[in-house]
């Protein structure tokens, strides 16, 4: 709903700024919304999401301009790829707890990064790839209708796999594993499956980033991204879904609107993020209230 | 293969223990306080970076002798630990209770805070001195050449071989042989049980932040001036080394952490000898991911059941 | 009475003034991209005072119709390079873009501007696909396949047979070293080593023993000054004695300041010097030490070209009536276009400049003119 009132005012607007920014949005919204299952929900905490962003960028990336693959064929590969890499991370580390967690993942992140700059047969190493096709070549609102419509529907498998009882599983997972195992689930086979469905998500959400952007090259996919990730999902609200997009718009666009203040942007980004952890621990929607929203949501269903 | 056996071998294996040392002085206090609280300090490559410019400054504006630099620089360590812990740590510690120590969402707030803080103080060095390198005084660079037949060591390899090993004895002396140690190691090892004993656990952080960022500091200046690097993001790239070799040691083991950093040191210096610098990264996050595969609780880590 | 009265008729003159202002007389527009702030701030910061400088020259002559800068902070960031082009392309009073830094930034912008028909010129971006996107990108700088060769040439006039290159790990790098190598190759010498590092790297001890075990008679390196300046220092202290060529980036006075003795000797092509005796060159470098106290780099030097190029392609294009179209046909009309750092011409099909490249050597702490 709200998404179509804003693709409609935009297409109304028709400025290829707000275009940007917009897609934009929804891009960070899916890295943060993936990050917040896998670090929020989950409780694994990853370090190295840019990663499977990156991947996925790259797989799109690559089967476009090298063999000119169509965008409904890329995207879902693009998942795939990264989803692939997220389960053999979630393989190699499913016995290491939590700061390891987050260690090995930074070092993946790392690794993929490095791989990006140095493999140049393969991936043009610090040249980027350039010739990547648009999503269509219809108008950009169109485009943009495109990159709402993956949002919306991996919105909407997230929302079902977050507050289900797979999702309570996950939760339960995130505070105490042996709990967990001694309900007969075993906590390997869930971290993979987590792993998975977070990474196959990022990995869609870099390609939309390449087909946007039209240029990938290894410098947007360094461990500072995997940290403003992070970040998003904190501000949100650790395991907050909505909470997680909210800190998504709130980290993209508001660089944005402080262009103007130049040299002082970072600092404010910075001073910002302090202030919210401060003083908004539990982030601009917390899980809880989420969940309370969500669950009344249901409740009102139920009876009507 | 012999012919690889030669004196430049011999010189990388330097270099790589060199650069090892370089990230066992920043792997120290990083490990200290990660022990105490259990939160990773994003900011210790800030003190780090700190550390070096209050050098900087003492330099210019004093050119006291070398000593005197190392002195002043620990002092501001000092300081700016205190300082770190007031603002970024402390706000998290107002309940001492079961649950809000076990919660996920306080401890990454905490991490959080702390990374922050490292983007704030980078950007104020930034907009104050600028982004660039600093030039040090040649006089006070520790790079003069010490000649062993063919091979050449820094003066400055000396030093911080000198400093690793001072602050590594001193901080075991402090830890297994003083009653602050003993203090810090019960608040490490469980907070409310040495609530319980009496102990001022507040002070015990504060000490061990102001005795890690003083570690931190001086790591910052002797380094500076031995790679001739002083530069407001020059904490990041060894921060994470230190980071990783914090993890592969075992997170709370100090003797793990420098092992580790010596290890990652050689390893890098290696495989750029044998392969390439870009892909010698590579090579030190797969023996990472290695090590962790095989020893999940890092090289040296106690064997815990729950954390 | 009387007063308040006044003081209303002041207040809506002067809102009318400032209406009309806005609505008749909105001055055209140059936006300026570059890293402002991040790890390469000091570049985007000589930009910035570089094109001020010349920006306040041209008012000066066009006092009826002034042109403004309007600049944006890209932090060096690819993803901020293109928000910032979509929101120069929204912008009707910019009818030009400067910048973007970097190689990898331009072209992720350069493929904004190419799609909203906005005239981008680059101060620095040398990468050869850059001026292949589109008809709508210019850039000021030779690109490395002009420089590379230049100092293949350089080299081997000097009768050193042997070179090992070491250049950082960027597109810049990577075409710099490769073009180097290549017609260093063809020119009859051998290249004993070909390494990279990757950006961020500061301690180069590693590189420096693995090249000198190849026993090269000089290096030659494509890398930025710090870096260069933290490589001299441990190449000193390594007691690896061989003579060194760089690439024009190291042309900057930090250098010196930076590396000390160890800088001695160091030879660099370059098409700026803050030296030469060039009268609009000196006027340059005085009127940017009178106003930022400091020497002019090379990349000021582009910068600065850049922009007067771009006010002068905005003033035959009509100035403040110039069209983005008109912009972009005066741009590519330049023709041998006085600036700091030699003549500018753009090729009409390739549209990439051609200049002269001057020698130099670091001698007693400065940079000295050499023959050879």
């Amino acid at each position: 709903m709200l998404l179509a009132v804003l693709w409609l005012l935009l297409g109304w607007l028709d400025a290829s700024y707000l275009y940007r920014l917009a897609s934009m949005a929804l891009v960070f919204g899916l890295l943060a919304a993936s990050a917040n299952l896998i670090t929020g929900v989950a409780g694994m905490m990853t370090l190295g999401h840019a990663a499977f962003y990156g991947v996925g960028a790259y797989t799109s990336a690559l089967l476009s301009s090298q063999y000119q693959f169509s965008p409904w064929l890329t995207l879902p590969l693009a998942g795939v790829t990264a989803a692939l890499l997220g389960g053999l991370t979630a393989w190699l580390t499913r016995r290491l707890v939590n700061v390891h967690f987050a260690v090995a993942t930074l070092g993946i992140g790392q690794a993929v990064y490095v791989t990006l700059l140095n493999w140049v047969d393969f991936t043009r190493g610090p040249m980027g790839i350039t010739d990547i096709a648009p999503l269509s070549t219809a108008s950009p609102a169109i485009n943009l209708g495109l990159v709402m419509l993956v949002f919306l529907l991996c919105y909407l498998v997230l929302e079902r796999t977050v507050h289900s009882y797979y999702g309570n599983a996950l939760r339960a997972l995130r505070e105490d594993e042996q709990c967990v195992a001694a309900m007969g689930l075993d906590p390997a086979k869930l971290k993979i499956q987590v792993m998975v469905l977070g990474c196959f998500i990022a990995g869609l959400a870099g390609a939309l980033w390449a087909y946007s952007t039209r240029y990938v090259s290894p410098g947007d996919f360094r461990f500072s991204e995997s940290i403003t990730i992070l970040a998003m999902v904190v501000i949100g609200g650790l395991g907050s879904l909505p909470g997680a997009i909210m800190g998504a718009l709130l980290l993209t666009l508001l660089p944005e609107l402080l262009r103007s203040l130049g040299d002082y942007r970072m600092l404010v980004v910075g001073s910002i993020m302090f202030g919210f952890i401060m003083f908004l621990p539990k982030g601009l929607i917390g899980e809880y209230s989420a969940l309370r929203v969500f669950r009344s949501h249901l409740k009102a269903l139920e009876q009507s | 293969m012999l012919d690889f056996f030669d004196v430049f071998l011999v010189q990388q294996l330097l270099n790589g223990l060199a650069q090892g040392l370089v990230y066992a002085l920043i792997a120290i206090g990083f490990t200290l306080i990660f022990g105490v609280l259990n939160v990773v300090n994003f900011a210790h490559g800030e003190i780090y970076m700190l550390g070096a410019f209050a050098g900087l400054l003492a330099i210019q504006l004093l050119a006291p002798p070398a000593f005197a630099v190392l002195l002043l620089v620990a002092a501001a360590g000092l300081v700016l630990g205190v300082l770190l812990e007031r603002v970024a740590f402390r706000p998290f510690r107002r309940f001492n209770d079961e649950a809000s120590l076990k919660s996920k969402a306080l401890r990454e707030a905490t991490l959080l805070s702390s990374l922050a803080i490292s983007i704030i103080t980078r950007e104020l060095m930034q907009l104050y001195v600028g982004a660039d390198m600093q030039s040090i005084p040649q006089a006070y660079l520790l790079m003069t050449p010490i000649q062993l037949g063919p091979l050449s060591i820094a003066s400055g390899q000396v030093l911080i071989f000198v400093t690793a090993l001072l602050m590594f004895l001193l901080l075991q002396w402090l830890l297994f042989r003083t009653r602050l140690g003993l203090s810090i190691r019960a608040v490490s090892n469980n907070r409310l049980g040495a609530l319980h004993v009496g102990i001022n656990v507040n002070h015990i952080i504060i000490a061990t932040f102001a005795i890690g960022s003083l570690m931190g500091a001086v790591s910052g200046i002797v380094v500076g001036l031995y790679s001739g690097n002083i530069f407001p993001q020059m904490g990041f790239s060894p921060g994470i080394k230190a980071f990783v070799a914090m993890v592969m040691g075992g997170l709370d083991s100090i003797p793990g952490a420098v092992i580790s950093a010596i290890v990652l040191g050689l390893c890098e210096a290696l495989s750029t000898d044998f392969v390439s610098q870009g892909w010698s990264e590579l090579i030190s996050y797969g023996l990472l991911l290695i090590t962790l595969l095989y020893f999940p609780r890092g090289l040296f880590g106690k064997k815990v059941e729950r954390v | 009475m009387s007063a308040a009265s006044q003081y209303h008729k002041a207040l809506i003159i002067a809102a009318f003034s400032s209406l009309s202002l806005s609505a008749f007389a909105a001055p055209v527009a140059i936006g300026y991209q570059a890293p402002l702030t991040g790890e390469y701030a000091q570049y985007g910061n000589q930009f910035r005072n570089a094109a001020n400088l010349a920006l306040d020259e041209y008012n000066q002559t066009h006092k009826a119709a002034p042109v403004v800068i309007k600049f944006a902070d890209s932090k060096g960031d690819a993803l901020e390079g293109v928000s910032i082009a979509h929101k120069f392309s929204d912008d009707n009073s910019i009818v030009g873009v400067i910048g973007d830094f970097s190689s990898t930034v331009s072209i992720a912008a350069g493929k904004v501007y190419a799609e909203t028909h906005l005239a981008q010129l680059s101060q620095t971006a040398s990468h050869p696909d850059f001026v292949k996107i589109s008809p709508w990108q210019f850039r000021n700088i030779i690109t490395e396949a002009f420089e590379g060769p230049y100092n293949a040439r350089w080299i081997s006039q000097n009768k050193i047979k042997k070179v090992a290159v070491i250049s950082i790990q960027n597109d810049w790098g990577q075409t710099a070293s490769k073009n180097f190598a290549k017609s260093f190759k063809d020119a009859g010498g051998e290249i004993t080593a070909l390494e990279s590092f990757n950006p961020g790297t500061r301690d180069f001890r590693a590189i420096l023993t693995k090249v000198a075990r190849t026993h090269p008679d000089a290096i030659y390196l494509a890398l930025m000054y710090e870096d260069g300046a933290a490589l001299l220092q441990q190449k000193l202290q390594l007691g690896f004695n061989v003579p060194v060529y760089g690439s024009s980036s190291m042309y900057e006075k930090k250098l010196i300041q930076l590396a000390g003795p160890a800088a001695e000797g160091v030879k660099i092509s370059t098409t700026f010097t803050a030296s030469s005796k060039e009268p609009n060159v000196q006027a340059f470098v005085k009127a940017y030490e009178a106003r930022y106290h400091v020497e002019p780099s090379m990349f000021a030097g582009q910068a600065y070209d850049a922009t007067r190029i771009m006010l002068n392609a905005i003033a035959k294009a009509g100035g403040e009536k110039a069209s983005r179209e008109a912009v972009r046909n005066a741009l590519a009309a330049t023709k041998d276009f006085p600036g700091v750092t030699g003549n500018t011409t753009f090729d009409p099909v390739t549209r990439e400049p051609a200049k002269n490249l001057s020698r130099l050597q670091i001698h007693n702490g400065d940079f000295t003119s050499v023959a050879n």
